[in-house]
């Protein structure tokens, strides 16, 4: 797919913004904070609704704005006009304080971003890992998110209940419908995951074989304490198992909300690895896997979203992931320092503007 | 600094306390009331001192009625032999306009709810008990919320009922997610009944 223009009005630093990106690789250069990563965010909220930088809405509108609004042109395939949308959207600040989100959702338009919080992935705590598959997953299947946003809703009652301190049998009868669905959505959300594991496997030996130089074999699993269990009742069971424990904790000690992800490389876990660069690669390497797939589920490749991500890589290497975007569709990568590359439309950003350099 | 007269400023303050009304919504719908004729004021005033005055809980079915037991309960046309158990008296009234359901209802008034603090004895569920003690009933329909409250009242419910012998069924998924029965139209609401399944 490709975003064939946006508006970008009182979003983070751009007063207002009309841009027309090339229909393949975008590059944006500009010093530090002149709003390259802003306008990847910008391009990223006008495809899916979202920001892929906060949950906060309030940290995005233009500071003592009321509202933002994003409106631009989705289009997939190349020629027939019935394959182009105009969206538009908008965040309101609301009498309360809180802020909405308008807009409506384009089944097929996808954007995958890398950016420097994806380190995380390799060396930061499970959640980050966690984020990470049930990101992907929702764009293979958007159901996911409900189902991610359900099971969030039954954890946080059910916990609520384990704090309140109740015993025996009125205790455990309190228990059991949230043990149930706990059970029921917590195993749609792992089946998802280790479907969404395997969709990326393939792809991802073969992108991290052609960037890296020395062609190491990289392996994703999906790590839970239910071992290979796929009916709810084997999650029910460890409930039942670990209710001393949840009790005396005030906490629900079993479930997909405390798996993982192994990430290996030649069979050595990629967290100790003492390379940066190795593990930014691999870091980049999982969301380039993620294209084929994306494109698979939703009948049109995604948008990249590539903040800074030649840094901290050997010229070599910058090479082979240049070669790699290269059979991208529609791409946007920023870099502090000017770039050449072949082929690709080059533009400045510099204080909230963007213009073709 | 300048105040609202005192008249003004108490029924933004009355307003305000209402849900999904802000400071703003609360003068603007004061202003708004201003400008109307004292009589329509007058009939809104009253119309709010009259539920509060002879609206009750029907003692049966805990539906909102102004005569106990409700006419539901009291019309006899209606089969004794099938109840639907709702969480609020708007659920119920969702449920009427289907115009597809001919037995009775139950209103727990409210939802398991954790986060509320609230648990089975805050709803009518000793009352839906006894309502069954006598076998007239033959099947329960649980037509809670398809949210994660409404799903774990209506589980909850199944597991309590299973003992006593009866067919316990819950109403169809399909309704918009997370939302609320009284959202969902006729159509939907009916489908969902229709395809209502026996729950273990
Ligand atoms: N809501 C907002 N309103 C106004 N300015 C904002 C808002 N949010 C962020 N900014 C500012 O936008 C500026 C540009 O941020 P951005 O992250 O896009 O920079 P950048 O070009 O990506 O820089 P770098 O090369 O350092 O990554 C920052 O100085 C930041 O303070
Ligand atoms: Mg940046
Ligand atoms: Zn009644």
């Amino acid at each position: 797919m490709q975003i064939g223009w946006i508006q970008v009005v009182e979003f983070r630093n751009y007063r207002t913004l009309n841009w027309t990106p090339a229909p393949r690789l975008n590059l944006l250069q500009g010093p530090n904070a002149q709003g390259k990563t802003n306008l990847l965010e910008a391009l990223g909220m006008l495809v899916t609704g979202r920001s892929f930088r906060t949950s906060r809405l309030a940290e995005i509108p233009r500071w003592g704005a009321e509202s933002s609004s994003l409106a631009g042109e989705l289009g997939r395939g190349e020629a027939e006009p019935a394959a182009r949308r105009t969206v538009r959207r908008t965040l309101t600040k609301l009498e309360d304080g809180g802020w909405q989100n308008a807009g409506e959702a384009v089944e097929w338009a996808r954007a995958i971003a890398f950016g420097w919080q994806d380190l995380e992935i390799i060396n930061g705590a499970p959640g980050a890992r966690r984020n990470f598959i049930d990101g992907f997953a929702t764009r293979l299947y958007p159901a996911h998110l409900a189902t991610l946003v359900r099971y969030r809703q039954v954890l946080a009652r059910r916990n609520r209940l384990l704090q309140g301190g109740w015993q025996g049998e009125a205790g455990a009868a309190r228990l059991e419908p949230w043990n149930e669905q706990l059970a029921e959505v917590g195993m749609e959300l792992i089946a998802r995951r280790r479907k969404a594991v395997a969709a990326l496997q393939t792809e991802l030996a073969r992108v991290y074989g052609a960037l890296s130089a020395t062609r190491g074999k990289v392996e994703v699993r999906y790590r839970t304490a239910l071992g290979e269990a796929s009916e709810p009742a084997a999650l029910l069971a460890a409930l039942a198992r670990a209710r001393g424990a949840e009790l005396r904790r005030g906490q629900t000690l079993v479930g997909p909300h405390r798996d993982d992800l192994a990430i290996e490389i030649d069979a050595t876990d990629a967290r100790a690895f003492g390379s940066r660069g190795q593990q930014r690669l691999v870091a980049l390497a999982l969301r380039l896997a993620e294209i084929l797939p994306v494109t698979e589920a939703a009948g049109t490749a995604p948008i990249l979203l590539l903040d800074d991500a030649l840094s901290e890589l050997d010229p070599g290497v910058r090479a082979e992931v240049l070669r790699e975007l290269g059979t991208a569709e529609q791409v946007f990568l920023t870099t502090p320092e000017p770039l050449a590359v072949e082929g690709a439309a080059v533009f400045r950003v510099n204080g909230g503007g963007v213009a073709a350099a | 600094m300048a105040h609202y007269p005192e008249p003004v400023a108490r029924l933004i303050d009355a307003l305000q306390r209402l849900p999904g009304i802000g400071p703003k919504t609360a003068q603007r719908l004061t202003f708004f009331l201003l400008k109307r004729p004292a009589e329509e004021v007058r009939e809104l005033s009253e119309s709010l001192v009259a539920v509060k005055d002879r609206i009750v809980y029907c003692q049966t079915c805990f539906n909102v009625t102004d005569a106990d037991p409700c006419r539901l309960c009291a019309d006899p046309a209606r089969d004794a032999r099938l109840l639907c158990v709702v969480e609020e008296p708007n659920d119920l009234m969702a449920m009427e306009r289907t115009g597809e359901y001919r037995g009775r209802y139950h209103v727990l008034l409210g939802a398991l709810s954790p986060l509320d603090g609230i648990g089975p004895d805050d709803l009518k569920v000793r009352e839906l008990l006894g309502r069954l003690e006598n076998g007239t009933v033959g099947e329960v329909i649980l037509a809670t919320n398809p949210n994660v409250e409404g799903e774990a009242t209506a589980l909850y419910l199944a597991r309590l009922l299973r003992p006593l012998g009866l067919r316990v069924t819950r109403i169809a998924r399909g309704l918009p997610v997370g939302g609320d029965l009284e959202y969902a139209d006729q159509v939907t609401l009916s489908k969902a009944l229709e395809g209502r399944r026996e729950i273990s």
